[in-house]
C-alpha cells in the first residue's frame, strides 16, 4: 500500500474519532439554542477530514514520492539510535525538575552524544559543559530569568 | 498615500537605526545563516529556534531580528548547497543545481560571491517593491470586516496548498484541517467551554505554537538526520574547502545581471501569492533564465552556469520579502516561515492584519526599513567570513544533533518552565515524524493551526452579524472577490490535470 494511503487512512481513524469526542464538548443551555456552539467548528473539520482522507484514499497516487510503501520508505533508517534519542528526551523531561537545569541538561548532552557515537570523555564534556553553563548564565545573570534548581538540592539539603 | 508612506518610512528608519534594533539585525543575519547553513536545517527551523530569544524584547525588536534570521538562513541554506549539496531546505535546491557543479569545478568562492550578490540584489529591489505594495494593499484592507477576514484566511489556506505540487494539493488541505483540528484544543473563546482538555490542566489554554512548531520542525528534522543516516558533513574536510578567490569580474557582473533583475521581479511577485514562497520563488526563477537564455548558455544550466546559479538565488530571497506582503498587511502568511512568524506576532499580543498597519506602524516599517539594512549586513559581513562559516559544515553530526535537540526543547521549556510542555513536544515530534514518513506536508499543519483561533472567531462573529445567515460569502463585494479567488486557486490543480490529459490525447 502507498504510503500516503497509509497516511490517509489513519487519518481518516484519526478526523472520526475527533468527531465522536466533539459530541461530549459540554454546552450551556443558552449555547444549545444557538447555531453556532463550541461543537459546530469541531464538527465541520471532522466532516472536511473525513472527506479529505477519503479523497485521498479513492483518487490514485500522483506524487512519486508518495507511491512508495513504507517498509520500501522506512528501509535502511536508523530506527534504533533515533528510539534511544526520543527515550533520551522523556528521561530528560522527567528529570528536568528533580535535577534542575544544569545537571538535566549536561547528562542529556552527554548521553546524545554517546548515543550517537561519540566516546571521547573529555571532548564531550568539553562541548556540553560550557554550552550549557553559558546558556544558564544568559538566562539567569544577564536577563534575570528565574530557573529553579532541582528539587534534589531541597532533598539534600544543600539549599 | 506618498505622504503617508514618506512619514511611515521615517519611522521605520528612526525604528530601526535605535542601537539595540541594528544590533539585532546583525545577530538575526549572523545566527540566521549559521543555522541555515547546517544541513537539514532551513529558514522555518532557523525562526522556530530563535523565538524564545524574542519573548524577552520589545514586538519591533523582535519581528526585526526574526527578519533577519529568515533571510540570513536562507543565505546560509545555498552555503550548504553550493559547497556539499546538501540544501538545507526546498527554496535552495535550485541553487545546488548550478551551485555544486560551479564548487566542483575549482570555484567554491566565486559560486558564494555570486549567490551573496544576487541575494543582496533581489533582496534590496525587493524591499523596494515591498515598500510601496504593502502600504497600498494595507490602506485598501484597513476597510475590511470580520467576513472578509474569514474569507481571507480561507484564500490563505487555500492558495498553500494550491501551491503543494502535483498530487499534493489534497494531502495539503488535510494537513491544514489537522492543524486546525488542532487548534481547537483548550478553552473555547467565546463559551468558556473546555474543548478536547481530556481532564487535564496543562491543555486549558491550548497547545502553545512554539511547541508546535519546534516539535513539527527542529526537532522532527533533527531526528530525520538520524533516521535518515544523513552524513553529509561527516565525510567533510574543512581544510578541502578551498576559496582562490571571491572575485567575480566585471564580464560576469555584466553576464547575471539581466537574470538578477528578472528574477527579483518574479521572485517578489511570486511571493507575494499567499502560500507560494520562496521554494517557488526560486524554481521558476531558475526555469525562466533556463528558457530564455540562448542555446549555447542553456547547454550549461545544470553543469556550472553563472546565470542557473543567480537566477534561483535572487529569486528565493526576493520571495522571502514578498511573503511578508500578505504578512504584514493581511495577517496572512505567506510561506511556512511567515507562520511561525505570525505566530510569534499573535504571542506578542499584536493583532495581525491590516489594522497592524494604522495601530502599530513601528513594527510595519521597522521591519520594512530594517530589510534594508539586513540586505546589506548579510553582503559586507557575510561574504568575508563565508570561508570561516563554511567550517561549520564540518561540525559532525554527533554533536550537531544533540545540540538542535536541546536548544528545540529549551527554547520551549525556558519560556514556560513546564516539564509537561517537553512531553507534549516529543509526542508531537513522534506524529510530525509519521506523518513525514507518510509523505505528508508539515508547513499547512502548521499555518491551519495559527490561524484556526482567528478564523473560528471571524466566522462567529461575522454569522452573528448577518443573522446567522452564510450570506456574509457574498454580500460585499470585497467578500465575494476573495472566495472567487479562492474558488479560482482550488480549481487551478484540476484545471492543470485536465490540460495535462488533453496535451497527453493530442
Amino acid at each position: 500500500m502507498a504510503r500516503e494511503k497509509v497516511g490517509a487512512l489513519i487519518m481518516l481513524l484519526f478526523s472520526i474519532s475527533y468527531g465522536l469526542i466533539a459530541t461530549n464538548i459540554p454546552l450551556t443551555f443558552l449555547s444549545q439554542q444557538e447555531t453556532f456552539t463550541a461543537r459546530t467548528m469541531p464538527y465541520a473539520l471532522a466532516v472536511l477530514g473525513v472527506i479529505l482522507c477519503l479523497a485521498i484514499l479513492v483518487s490514485p497516487t500522483v506524487d512519486p514520492a508518495g507511491k512508495t510503501s513504507l517498509a520500501e520508505e522506512t528501509a535502511g533508517m536508523d530506527w534504533t539510535t533515533a528510539i534511544l534519542l526520543v527515550i533520551t528526551m522523556f528521561l530528560f523531561g522527567i528529570s528536568m525538575k528533580w535535577l534542575g537545569f544544569i545537571i538535566a541538561s549536561i547528562l542529556f548532552l552527554l548521553a546524545g552524544f554517546y548515543i550517537l557515537g561519540e566516546r571521547r570523555v573529555m571532548y564531550m564534556l568539553f562541548a556540553a559543559i560550557p554550552l550549557v553553563v553559558v546558556l544558564w548564565a544568559i538566562m539567569s545573570l544577564l536577563l534575570g530569568v528565574y530557573i529553579a534548581p532541582g528539587e534534589i538540592f531541597y532533598k539534600l539539603g544543600i539549599l | 498615500m506618498w505622504e503617508g508612506m514618506f512619514s511611515g518610512m521615517m519611522t521605520g528608519i528612526t525604528t530601526t537605526m535605535i542601537p539595540v534594533n541594528i544590533a539585532m539585525v546583525l545577530f538575526g543575519c549572523f545566527s540566521g545563516s549559521l543555522i541555515g547553513m547546517l544541513p537539514g536545517l532551513g529558514p522555518i527551523t532557523a525562526v522556530a529556534l530563535m523565538i524564545p530569544v524574542t519573548y524577552g524584547l520589545e514586538p519591533t525588536t523582535g519581528m526585526v531580528l526574526l527578519s533577519g534570521v529568515y533571510y540570513g538562513a536562507i543565505f546560509g541554506g545555498s552555503t550548504s548547497s553550493i559547497l556539499i549539496n546538501a540544501p538545507g531546505e526546498a527554496a535552495t535546491v535550485a541553487t545546488a543545481l548550478d551551485g555544486y557543479p560551479l564548487a566542483r569545478q575549482g570555484y567554491p568562492g566565486k559560486a558564494l560571491a555570486i549567490a551573496a550578490y544576487s541575494s543582496f540584489s533581489g533582496g534590496t529591489i525587493a524591499v523596494i517593491l515591498l515598500m510601496f505594495f504593502a502600504p497600498m494593499l494595507a490602506s485598501i484592507a484597513t476597510s475590511f470586516q470580520s467576513a472578509d477576514y474569514f474569507a481571507l484566511m480561507i484564500l490563505g489556506l487555500t492558495a498553500v496548498s494550491a501551491f503543494a505540487g502535483r498530487g499534493g494539493v489534497l494531502k495539503a488541505l488535510l494537513m491544514v484541517v489537522f492543524g486546525l483540528m488542532l487548534s481547537t484544543v483548550g478553552t473555547d473563546q467565546t463559551s468558556g467551554v473546555q474543548r478536547f482538555t481530556f481532564g487535564s490542566l496543562e491543555l486549558l489554554d491550548g497547545i502553545e505554537f512554539l511547541l508546535l512548531a519546534m516539535a513539527t520542525f527542529a526537532l522532527t528534522e533533527a531526528l530525520m538526520i538520524v533516521l535518515k543516516r544523513d552524513a553529509s558533513s561527516d565525510s567533510l574536510d574543512p581544510k578541502t574547502i578551498g576559496f582562490k578567490s571571491l572575485k567575480v569580474t566585471k564580464k560576469e557582473f555584466k553576464l547575471i545581471t539581466p537574470s538578477v533583475l528578472r528574477s527579483s521581479l518574479l521572485g517578489f511577485f511570486v511571493g507575494v501569492l499567499p502560500g507560494a514562497g520562496a521554494t517557488l520563488g526560486s524554481f521558476m526563477s531558475y526555469g525562466m533564465e533556463r528558457n530564455l537564455a540562448p542555446p549555447e548558455e542553456q547547454k550549461k544550466f545544470g553543469k556550472g552556469s553563472l546565470r542557473g546559479l543567480a537566477a534561483p538565488e535572487t529569486g528565493n530571497n526576493a520571495a522571502s520579502s514578498g511573503s511578508f506582503v500578505p504578512l504584514l498587511t493581511l495577517g496572512i502568511p505567506g510561506s511556512g516561515t511567515t507562520a511561525v512568524m505570525l505566530g510569534a506576532l499573535i504571542a506578542y499580543g499584536i493583532e495581525p492584519g491590516p489594522r497592524m498597519y494604522v495601530e502599530r506602524p513601528d513594527v510595519f516599517w521597522g521591519v520594512i526599513m530594517s530589510m534594508y539594512l539586513g540586505n546589506v549586513f548579510l553582503l559586507i559581513l557575510n561574504l568575508p567570513l563565508i570561508p570561516y562559516f563554511a567550517r561549520l559544515l564540518a561540525i559532525p553530526r554527533k554533536l550537531m544533533v544533540p545540540i538542535i535537540l536541546f536548544f528545540s526543547l529549551m527554547g520551549v521549556y525556558l519560556v514556560t518552565f513546564n516539564d509537561f510542555d517537553i512531553m507534549m513536544m516529543v509526542y508531537f515530534c513522534l506524529v510530525a515524524i509519521a506523518l513525514r514518513l507518510m509523505n505528508m506536508p508539515m508547513a499547512p499543519l502548521l499555518l491551519g493551526f495559527i490561524l484556526g483561533g482567528l478564523m473560528e472567531d471571524n466566522l462567529r462573529r461575522s454569522l452573528m452579524i448577518y443573522d446567522e445567515s452564510m450570506s456574509f460569502m457574498w454580500e460585499r463585494p470585497i467578500t465575494l472577490a476573495i472566495n472567487l479567488t479562492t474558488i479560482f486557486i482550488l480549481s487551478l490543480p484540476l484545471f492543470r490535470s485536465v490540460m495535462a490529459k488533453i496535451k497527453q490525447r493530442t
